[in-house]
């Protein structure tokens, strides 16, 4: 085979392939579930959970569970965002600033948020204020550390550029340390969006009392032992992550072109 | 503008760590108009001389007086006459080139219009009409240096400041970028210090070469290099040309030889 001829192979394997795999491990699952008789309980068949997905969305279930934590999603990540934002730049703009919140950050941001689940729920009860302060408080961590580090490795080059150009203390900030900080604010935002999505839905598996999203509709399918509805909730939770990854991806390439050189 | 340079030292360090002393009372008036390079090798203090010169650093000791020669004795305020061109470039990835071009417009004030206006005649005139909008990583390395040179001329400065700024090019587009900037120069008489480490380079572009020593960098000589202008590329194959050629490689050899004595002692304590 030519070296060309080779190269075309390898191009179509590297199309191809990711998704046959995922295609034949669907497939090895029904056959296994099958052919050995697996009770749904314990590992219902893909068909099986298609069905189950496919009612489930026929009667709206699905829709309204998602629907809701993907709100409460969003409200936590706003909350998180602008906060975390705000700070990060003032800590930039402000040593004294920076020097205050420093002390806070390194005791509070290695404590594991989850632990602080009872509190909340003592505090606040298990409504809705309860989600959104846990996963704002977990999220803003990595937004406020990526937007200080940003605005700190802001290129001195640039800077001195700037200010040779005639540009003032204010303009410098304004116009040269922002947006060289933009791509590692959009590395912290992608941080605590990964993070709030986990942080709603294990918030909306503890504090049941509002009876609605994804991580409810999880485990009280899972108490009655509905494991192909657990099973499809899990699906559309990993097709909403992905999908919401995918579309981080775009914003950064559409905000900040010209840190993704690479790949273009 | 005279830009005249008097006893200026400068130390990095002090305190716990070891002092080193990049200049040691450099005294130069670098004359309006005139086309000065600054040569010596690597470390021997030519870019902090030129930052000083911009008012971008301040020196240790001694002082830099920016003089109208209409108005002797009259000093101006360093860095108000005066724009860099930069070995890195530092162009600001995320604006086009048009915005690049613009920013020190946009930072005195000027409105939209008006600094779009005048960007896009400065673009044209680098030859880079139709990439106003790309970005700097989208474009080739001496493309990226005519943004640069437009950044830097736009101000309409008198002294344009040359930090090694065709250091990274290769050899062809180098070459282009050296014609370019002779042809800004006739243009626009504007008094040009350029740092650079090739010998050639500086005899073909100076009326001058200061050619500097090992660190501390001090002067070693002034060459005046009186080929005639406008220069082009042939000169460097004439008689004259080879003649200063040789002269300059001859200084700057020993402070070569110099200044790796001093990297392998450095290198050997450390």
């Amino acid at each position: 085979m030519t070296a060309k001829g080779k190269k075309s192979v390898a191009r179509i394997a590297e199309a191809v392939l990711p998704t046959a795999s995922v295609a034949l491990f669907v497939l090895g699952w029904e056959v296994f579930v099958r052919a050995r008789g697996i009770a749904p309980i314990f590992l219902p068949a893909p068909s099986v959970i298609a069905v189950y997905l496919w009612r489930m969305i026929a009667d709206g279930t699905m829709e309204y569970h998602l629907g809701v934590t993907l709100l409460r999603i969003f409200a936590g990540f706003a909350v998180a965002a602008v906060t975390g934002i705000a700070l990060g730049l003032a800590m930039g703009m402000s040593r004294i600033v920076a020097k205050v919140a420093d002390i806070w950050i390194a005791a509070l941001y290695p404590l594991p948020k989850i632990s602080l689940i009872p509190l909340l729920i003592i505090w606040l009860g298990t409504g809705e204020a309860y989600r959104i302060v846990i996963s704002a408080v977990t999220a803003f961590f990595p937004i406020v550390i990526s937007t200080y580090s940003g605005i700190r490795q802001a290129d001195r080059g640039l800077i001195q550029a700037a200010r040779d150009l005639g540009a003032n203390a204010h303009q410098i900030q304004l116009k040269v340390v922002i947006p060289a900080a933009i791509p590692s604010i959009f590395a912290g935002l992608h941080l605590g969006m990964g993070v709030t999505i986990i942080l709603i839905v294990a918030a909306e598996m503890i504090g049941g009392s509002s009876q609605s999203g994804m991580g409810y509709l999880l485990i009280s399918s899972g108490q009655v032992m509905e494991t192909e509805k657990v099973f499809a909730s899990l699906v559309v939770l990993a097709v909403v992550g992905a999908v919401v990854i995918k579309l981080q991806q775009w914003t950064d390439r559409k905000v900040a072109p010209w840190a993704h050189r690479d790949d273009r | 503008m005279d830009v005249v340079v008097e006893d200026v030292t400068q130390v990095w360090g002090g305190g716990s760590r070891a002092e080193v002393v990049a200049l040691d009372r450099f005294s130069h008036r670098f004359r309006s108009r005139r086309f000065s390079c600054l040569l010596g090798p690597s470390g021997c203090g030519k870019s902090t001389l030129i930052q000083i010169v911009g008012g971008l650093e301040a020196a240790t000791a001694g002082r830099v007086r920016i003089e109208d020669p209409a108005k002797p004795g009259v000093a101006r305020p360093l860095g108000d006459d005066s724009v860099m061109v930069w070995q890195n470039l530092n162009l600001f990835p995320w604006r086009s080139v048009i915005d690049n071009v613009a920013f020190g417009l946009e930072m005195r004030g000027v409105a939209a219009a008006e600094r779009y206006d005048r960007a896009r005649t400065l673009i044209s005139s680098v030859g880079l009409r139709g990439f106003e909008n790309h970005l700097p990583g989208q474009l080739s390395g001496g493309m990226r240096q005519r943004v640069a040179l437009a950044r830097a001329l736009i101000l309409e400065r008198s002294i344009l400041l040359m930090d090694e700024p065709f250091a990274a090019l290769d050899a062809q587009t180098k070459i282009v970028m050296q014609e370019e900037l002779l042809r800004i120069f006739d243009a626009t008489h504007k008094t040009v210090l350029f740092v650079t480490h090739a010998i050639e380079e500086a005899i073909l572009l100076g009326d001058e070469v200061v050619v500097m020593t090992a660190r501390p960098g001090r002067i070693k000589e002034v060459i005046a290099v009186d080929l005639p202008r406008p220069r082009s590329l042939d000169m460097v194959s004439s008689p004259e040309f080879g003649a200063l050629f040789d002269r300059t490689f001859h200084l700057i050899r020993e402070e070569v030889t110099a200044a790796m004595a001093q990297q392998a002692a450095t290198a050997a304590a450390s």
